[in-house]
């Protein structure tokens, strides 16, 4: 007894068990042209997990962002044990022991973890440093405390956000997409943490539009679309499809299988004595990769990301030049030229960040589809723009690719994620590429332009064209790729048929382990 | 021999003088940099600041209240740079663009009165020991005490930047205004603090120049100081202390070539005016070359606008 004392004086956050009761009630909160929460009501208990389920945009952020004060709603209350809590600022969501973990992590890239966790606690520095310690050791964290945040992987950021919370004693824990940045492995380890602290009783809102991990983590699920709650049921009770329809609104189509037949054996791209030494210490060096592709094959490249994805695919579009690399592409030596000479040479490119590498937001669509086609000659003439043909050229893609819009005088700002994804797929494709290199594709997408995305990634292989697809997402690559490599710091592991791969196997490549 | 030890000790003294205005402008600003704001507007700050102190000590013949009043009359105007960025959400670069105009025009016009008046002497500290001892003395002793104050400030403003909670949270505006306020910190305000307190350290540098340095009123006297001072925030890579090596290179570098120039050695005069600039950005990019350092010291949201989700 005296022993459990003493632990207790250890740790502070007690293993009391809590019991919280949180309502929503009738909340909604309009932004002009949409209604982003209506009438939403729901009831939360402590003890359990509750899944928020929704696709972008189903108003999953919005109402979060009410429960943890960023947002105020304009109609609604919330009840905390009964009592209305006001919640005008994060302070007051704070005050009432509400912590929040946002999908975009609120820390200070340049600041010390330590740093960070001062910021808004009144403790003093020993006090704080002891309780982080005991944070850390009681749910086995490794996380030095003193570098920079930016030195940390995503996983490790994550949890420096769910120890600032935990600092606080919460009696809610809120987390809004949590594993959109983390391996297998650093979610099955965030799993097993949520449980605990369910187990402690302190409640866990989870926000989501990944099925399977509702079905493995959650115990409730209340699903939104369009601002307002469709269903509200015992996760036991759904599977993912139905689930999936629920959050949709419609029955989705059965998603086209690959089909992984070969009917080429011609080599299109070998690449040998891949090296790259940056100067820049945040990035990766690349250490002699060499692999090939063949005519209509998808490549998969899997890691964690960080690794050197980034730089890989800038080699790759040649945006980074380097040394002694060895770049064939139907037989002819393309390491040296720059990325518009490559696209001549119909390589295409559909970069990782949508709105700062791929498109230019503060342009209208056709401009954007105009910036990546310098070799069509008819879109200039003497220097000047031939506005007329890219429009044309861009209204087809727009058809072609099923954005969500006919007006190419848009902003391409103004598109949400998926649609701007199909303009940049479609502006790469229509070209007809030979070989197209994907980086994160989906990444952030719903379940609808998610599918969109991978059908037309299965179409080109089987018009014989090549793609190679780095990915962070393993169920992405397992669906499209047909041979499979893992990138761990800079060094690429051995490439594997899709069919000798699964899951487990990737998870270990991708934390440095070794699969033989 | 002991002659010439002197002389240096002179000149040293001389050199730390001329880079006071500098150390005080730079290092106000590099507060305000710091919390994300980029305020282009302190040679116009400091312009206000050295009409409003000299127009002051003219008026009321008081140096004390001359030197407060120019630190006010720098918040003042600094504040219409808070109000319009931080409330009304203009661009930092125009609008302190619009602020350096705007007090290089409004100083000339309230110092047509004050051109030709001479100025009141300043009380210099330890005049004696300045005398008596050789080299040591007119380095160390024989100053104004804004003088000192600049010399302490750059040390001051490194504790409080790495060793306070307010610092801390200066900084962590400064890397991610949208995370502070998502974490209950109020970044306008904090932001505007900065921005005061940048504005009064420019009236300060503004005063050193009117009421010590060269005690008169001149149309346009900071002359381009203000920049001066920007660009050392900028190359020394936000830290104070670089700061100040920066303006003590400045200042030395001014110095000696005006000598040069007296001495009459056959360097074309544009190149020695030149000379100043051109080495304290080559010395403070070889001792900022660290980009490990650079990175954590920059503040990432400079010169953008926040604004709060409703």
């Amino acid at each position: 007894m005296y022993l459990y004392y003493l632990i207790l004086n250890f740790t502070t956050i007690k293993p009391i068990l809590m019991n919280t009761k949180l309502k929503v009630s009738e909340i909604s909160k309009i932004y002009p042209g949409c209604i982003a929460n209506d009438k939403v009501s729901l009831e939360f208990k402590s003890g359990k997990i509750y899944a928020l389920l929704g696709e972008n945009g189903a108003g999953k952020s919005t109402l979060v962002k009410i429960l943890s004060g960023v947002v105020k709603p304009d109609e609604g209350e919330v009840f905390l044990n009964n009592e209305s809590i006001k919640l005008n600022s994060p302070l007051d969501a704070k005050k009432n022991n509400i912590g929040m973990v946002f999908q975009h992590f609120n820390l200070f890239e340049t600041l010390s973890v330590f740093e960070n966790l001062s910021i808004d606690s009144d403790k003093k520095n020993e006090d704080l440093r002891l309780s982080v310690y005991n944070i850390l050791k009681k749910y086995n964290f490794k996380i030095d405390l003193d570098i920079p945040v930016l030195n940390l992987s995503a996983g490790q950021k994550q949890k420096v956000e769910i120890i600032r919370c935990l600092i606080r004693n919460p009696k809610v824990l809120i987390m809004d997409e949590p594993t959109s940045v983390l391996t297998e492995q650093e979610t099955e380890d965030l799993f097993i943490s949520l449980k605990q602290f369910s187990d402690e009783g302190i409640l866990i809102i989870y926000i989501t539009h990944k099925l399977k991990e509702v079905l493995s983590l959650c115990d409730e699920v209340a699903v939104m679309r369009k601002g307002k709650i469709v269903s509200v049921s015992k996760t036991k009770e759904e599977k993912i499809e139905t689930l999936a329809n629920k959050m949709v609104g419609e029955n989705l189509s059965a998603i086209k299988k690959k089909n992984n037949n070969f009917k080429y054996s011609e080599e299109i791209l070998k690449i040998s004595n891949l090296n790259f030494r940056s100067e820049d210490p945040y990035e990766t060096n690349l250490i002699n990769l060499n692999f090939s592709l063949k005519k209509g094959e998808c490549l998969g490249i899997a890691g964690i990301s960080g690794n050197g994805q980034s730089e890989l695919f800038q080699i790759l579009s040649g945006e980074i030049i380097t040394d002694y690399t060895s770049i064939k592409f139907r037989d002819k030596e393309i390491s040296k030229l720059n990325p518009r000479e490559r696209r001549e040479y119909l390589m295409a490119f559909s970069p990782e960040d949508r709105i700062s590498q791929a498109a230019v937001p503060e342009l209208k669509i056709y401009e954007n589809v105009a910036l990546n086609n310098f070799k069509s000659s008819n879109f200039f003439e003497k220097g000047l723009v031939n506005e007329k043909k890219i429009k044309e050229h861009s209204k087809k893609i727009l058809s072609n690719f099923s954005v969500n819009t006919d007006n190419v005088e848009m902003k391409s700002q103004f598109l949400s994620g998926g649609n701007l994804q199909k303009l940049i797929i479609g502006r790469e494709l229509i070209t007809s590429p030979e070989l197209l290199v994907c980086f994160n594709p989906t990444w952030g997408l719903d379940v609808g332009a998610i599918n969109y995305i991978h059908e037309t990634l299965i179409n080109i292989n089987e018009q014989g064209k090549s793609s190679i697809l780095i990915s962070t997402d393993n169920d992405e690559l397992l669906r499209l790729s047909d041979r499979i490599c893992v990138i761990y710091k800079g060094k690429l592991s051995k490439i594997m048929d899709v069919n000798e791969v699964t899951p487990e196997k990737l998870g270990i490549l991708m934390g440095g382990g070794s699969i033989d | 021999m002991s002659f010439d030890l002197n002389f240096i000790g002179i000149l040293i003294g001389a050199i730390m003088a001329s880079s006071v205005p500098l150390i005080l402008a730079a290092s106000g600003e590099l507060i305000t940099e710091r919390s994300g704001v980029l305020n282009l507007g302190v040679e116009g700050m400091m312009i206000i600041g050295a009409i409003s102190g000299f127009g002051l000590m003219v008026v009321t013949d008081n140096l004390f209240l001359a030197v407060i009043g120019s630190m006010l009359s720098g918040l003042i105007i600094s504040i219409i740079f808070g109000l319009l960025t931080q409330s009304l959400l203009t661009n930092h670069v125009a609008t302190g663009l619009a602020l350096t105009i705007f007090g290089i025009g409004m100083s000339a016009m309230i110092g047509k009165n004050f051109v030709g008046i001479p100025g009141k002497e300043f009380p210099l500290l330890f005049v004696n020991l300045k005398e008596n001892i050789p080299f040591l003395g007119p380095i160390l002793f024989g100053h104004s005490i804004i003088l000192y104050f600049a010399f302490l400030l750059p040390f001051l403003t490194n504790y409080f930047l790495k060793k306070t909670k307010i610092g801390l949270i200066i900084r962590a505006v400064g890397d991610s205004p949208t995370s502070a306020s998502n974490q209950g910190i109020n970044v306008i305000l904090v932001r505007y603090s900065c921005i005061l307190y940048g504005g009064a350290m420019c009236g300060l540098a503004g005063a050193y120049l009117s009421l010590i340095y060269t005690p008169q009123w001149i149309e346009n006297m900071t002359g381009g100081r203000g920049w001066i001072a920007l660009a050392l925030v900028v190359f020394a890579t936000w830290s104070p202390i670089k700061v100040l090596v920066g303006a003590l290179i400045f200042g030395g570098i001014t110095i000696l070539q005006l000598h040069m120039q007296a001495v009459g050695l056959r360097i074309p005069v544009q190149l020695l005016s030149a000379l100043p600039y051109i080495m304290t950005i080559i010395v403070l990019v070889v001792i900022s070359r660290d980009s490990r350092k650079i990175k954590l010291n920059t503040p990432t949201s400079l010169g953008q606008i926040f604004y709060k989700e409703k």
